[in-house]
C-alpha cells in the first residue's frame, strides 16, 4: 500500500511554537549530568521499584486506596535511592527538580484541577438524580436493570471522568433501587464497574484519559476521537451480555422501585448537554482548559437557571458567625470557618494526586539520568519487542501487569508511560495509538480484581460506618469483591480487543499517517 | 481533519510493513543509526517493520521527529531511502 502524506507541522494554539522539548526529558543518556550510584545504572531503578513494592503492599496485599499514602512510599523510595549514589548528591537532588518541573507534569496537572471542578459540580447539580429518573421513567426492570446500570454509569463517568466517583453514586443511589428490585447484586455491581471502565477510558476529563494523552505527545480531544472505535467494540457485546446474565440471574423482587423513584430528578439530565459540550470542543481541537472552562460555565448556569444547587454549593466561604458579609449567597454561617462547594472539593480532590505524579516523573527522572531507563529499554526492544507486532503486545501486556498490580491506576499508569513512548516510538506508532493502549488496560485493570481501587471505593460505600448493610439491614447490599471479577464485561472486552488489536493491525496508525495536534493543547 | 474524520482515523487492519511511494514527504521519529557503530552512520527510521534510510540528518537526530523526502522505495523489501528536510519535534520522553 502507498499512501500520500500530508504533513502539516503541528498546530498551535498561538502560543510559542512547539519544539517538544519541553514534553520530555530528551534522552537522557547524552543531553545532561549522570548521576553515578553504587551497583551500576541498574541502582537508579532503586526509588520505583521501591515505590511500586510498596504500591502493590499497600493497594494490592493490605487493601488500602488512594494516592495518599502512595506518596509517603515515593517519599521514602527517593531518599533511599539518595544513599546509593556514588560522590556528590547534588546531581540526584537536581534530577528530582527537573523531574517535577516537566512539561507533561504540569499539563496533567492543570486539566485534572479544571477536570475536577467541573466534575464536582455536576455532581452537587444532581447529575446523578437525573440518571435515576431515565431508569424509572424506561420502567427498567430486573432483568435489564444491570444493563441500564452499565449505560447511565457509563455516562455518568464520561460525564465527570472520574470512574471512582460515578463507582461511590451509582452504588450508593442505583445499587441498592437495583437489588430490591431483584436485580442479581454481583452482576449489578460489576455492570456499574464496567459503567465506571467505560468512562475513565473515553472521558476527556478523565484523569487517565489526560495522563495517556500527554505522556504520548497527543491532544486529548484527538485521543477521544481515536479510542471511540475501541470503546464501543467492548462495549456494544458487554451490553449485551448484561442483557443475557440479567435475564438468567435475576433474583426475586424486594420492592425497591419507590427507593428508585425518591431520589429521581429529571432536571438533571440537562447535564448530558454540560458533558456534550465538554467532549464536542475538546474533539474539536480545542484546548482542554477551555472546553473543560466552557463546561464549568454551563454546568454553573444549569445549576442556578434549574434550581439544581445552591450558589454556596458551588463556591462557599463558610464563616463561624453572622455578620455584614453572610448576606451574600456564597457566604454562610458554620461550625467551622473555611472555604467550600464543588469549585473548591473538586480541584482539592486531586491535590494527592498532583503531589503523587511530581513524585513519579521525578523517580523517573533519576532513573534517566543513572542510565536504569535506558537499560530497561534497551533489553526490551532487543529481546522482546523485536517486531512492530511484539512491541505492541508488549505494551498491551505491560500495562496489564503494572496496572494488575499498581491497583490505583493513574499512579501505574504514569509509571509505565515512559515505555510506552519509548518502545512505541522506536517503531513509529503514533501517539494517539500508543495513548489508547495505555489507557485501555490502565481503566480497565483498575475495576475488575478484588484489589483495584475502583472495585474498592464501591466496596466500602457497602460495608463501611453508615453504608448500605447498616442502612438496609440485608446481606444481599454487600458483594464479596472477589465475585464481580469475571462479570466486569466491559473491563475483559476492552483488554481483549487490544490483545487481537496488537496482534491483527486493527487501529494501527503510524506517525507518518497524521501528527497529533500540537500537545501543549493536551 | 474534520472531527468526523477525527473519529474514523484508523478505523482499519493495518499491516506491519508500511509502504511509500517515491516524491511522498513523510514525518517520522529516527530511531537508531545503520553503518559505523560509534555515532556515525546513517540515520534510520523504522516505521512498523520497515525501514528508511534518511540521508544528511544531523547527527544527533535519533529520537528526534523529522520530515523526510522519499528518493526511493523498495516495495518487495520494504525498505527505503530519502532526503532529511528539517527536525519537527523531539521524543515524548
Amino acid at each position: 500500500m502507498t499512501e500520500t502524506r500530508d504533513v502539516a507541522p503541528p498546530a498551535t494554539d498561538g502560543g510559542e511554537p512547539p519544539d517538544g522539548s519541553e514534553f520530555g526529558v530528551g534522552d537522557g543518556s547524552d543531553d545532561g549530568p549522570r548521576i553515578e550510584f553504587r551497583g551500576g545504572k541498574w541502582a537508579s531503578t532503586v526509588p520505583l521499584v521501591f515505590f511500586i513494592a510498596w504500591a502493590i503492599f499497600q493497594s494490592g496485599v493490605l487493601g488500602i486506596g488512594g494516592p495518599d499514602g502512595l506518596v509517603v512510599g515515593a517519599l521514602v523510595g527517593t531518599i533511599l535511592g539518595l544513599f546509593l549514589v556514588r560522590g556528590n548528591w547534588k546531581t540526584y537532588a537536581d534530577a528530582i527538580f527537573e523531574g517535577m518541573t516537566q512539561r507533561v507534569a504540569a499539563t496533567a496537572i492543570v486539566a485534572w484541577l479544571w477536570a475536577g471542578m467541573f466534575a464536582d459540580t455536576l455532581q452537587v447539580g444532581g447529575f446523578v438524580e437525573g440518571l435515576i429518573f431515565a431508569a424509572d421513567a424506561l420502567n427498567v426492570g430486573a432483568a435489564t436493570f444491570p444493563a441500564a446500570a452499565f449505560i447511565l454509569c457509563g455516562l455518568l463517568a464520561t460525564g465527570i471522568g472520574t470512574g471512582y466517583g460515578a463507582t461511590i453514586a451509582f452504588v450508593t443511589l442505583f445499587f441498592p433501587a437495583g437489588v430490591l428490585i431483584g436485580a442479581n447484586p454481583v452482576l449489578l455491581f460489576a455492570a456499574i464497574l464496567s459503567g465506571a471502565v467505560f468512562g475513565d477510558n473515553l472521558a476527556p476529563v478523565s484523569d487517565t484519559t489526560i495522563v495517556s494523552a500527554v505522556t504520548q505527545d497527543a491532544d486529548i480531544g484527538g485521543v477521544v476521537a481515536s479510542r471511540f472505535k475501541y470503546a464501543i467494540a467492548a462495549a456494544i457485546p458487554a451490553f449485551a451480555a448484561y442483557l443475557i446474565a440479567g435475564a438468567a440471574m435475576a433474583g426475586a423482587s424486594l420492592e425497591g422501585s419507590a427507593a428508585l423513584r425518591e431520589a429521581a430528578t429529571a432536571t438533571g439530565l440537562v447535564h448530558l448537554i454540560s458533558m456534550g459540550v465538554v467532549i464536542a470542543t475538546a474533539v474539536a481541537g480545542r484546548h482542554i482548559v477551555e472546553a473543560v472552562s466552557w463546561g464549568i460555565v454551563v454546568a454553573v448556569a444549569f445549576n442556578l437557571a434549574f434550581g439544581l444547587s445552591s450558589v454556596s454549593d458551588i463556591v462557599a466561604f463558610t464563616v463561624t458567625e453572622t455578620g455584614q458579609f453572610t448576606s451574600l449567597p456564597f457566604v454562610v454561617v458554620g461550625e467551622t470557618a473555611g472555604v467550600g462547594g464543588s469549585l473548591y472539593t473538586g480541584a482539592i480532590g486531586f491535590f494527592p494526586l498532583i503531589v503523587l505524579t511530581l513524585l513519579i516523573v521525578s523517580m523517573a527522572q533519576i532513573m534517566i539520568r543513572g542510565g536504569g531507563f535506558a537499560a530497561i529499554q534497551e533489553l526490551l526492544l532487543n529481546r522482546v519487542a523485536t517486531t512492530v507486532r511484539r512491541a505492541e503486545l508488549t505494551m498491551v501486556l505491560g500495562t496489564a501487569t503494572i496496572n494488575g498490580m499498581i491497583t490505583i491506576n493513574t499512579a501505574a499508569e504514569i509509571a509505565i508511560a515512559p515505555y510506552v513512548a519509548r518502545i512505541g516510538e522506536k517503531f513509529n506508532i503514533n501517539g494517539y495509538r500508543r495513548a489508547n493502549i495505555l489507557d485501555a488496560n490502565t481503566s480497565a485493570l483498575g475495576y475488575i480484581f478484588p484489589w483495584a481501587g475502583g472495585v474498592l471505593v464501591g466496596y466500602q460505600v457497602m460495608i463501611g460506618e453508615g453504608g448500605l448493610r447498616a442502612e438496609y439491614g440485608l446481606d444481599a447490599m454487600v458483594v464479596n469483591p472477589i465475585e464481580v471479577v469475571p462479570y466486569v464485561f466491559h473491563g475483559w472486552f476492552l483488554l481483549a480487543i487490544f490483545v487481537v488489536a496488537a496482534i491483527t493491525g486493527f487501529g494501527r496508525e503510524y506517525i507518518p499517517d497524521r501528527a497529533s495536534e500540537e500537545v501543549s493543547r493536551a | 481533519m474534520s472531527v468526523f474524520d477525527k473519529f474514523l482515523a484508523g478505523f482499519s487492519f493495518r499491516g506491519s510493513t508500511p509502504d511509500y511511494a517515491v516524491g511522498d514527504t513523510i514525518e517520522v521519529m529516527v530511531t537508531g543509526r545503520e553503518g559505523d557503530a560509534v555515532g556515525g552512520g546513517t540515520a534510520v527510521a523504522r516505521v512498523g517493520d520497515s525501514t528508511l534510510r534518511i540521508e544528511d540528518a544531523p547527527t544527533d537526530a535519533v529520537n528526534t521527529r523529522v520530515v523526510v523526502d522519499v528518493e526511493s522505495w523498495d516495495g518487495s523489501g520494504h525498505r527505503g531511502v530519502g532526503t532529511y528536510r528539517e527536525t519537527v519535534g523531539e521524543s515524548a520522553f
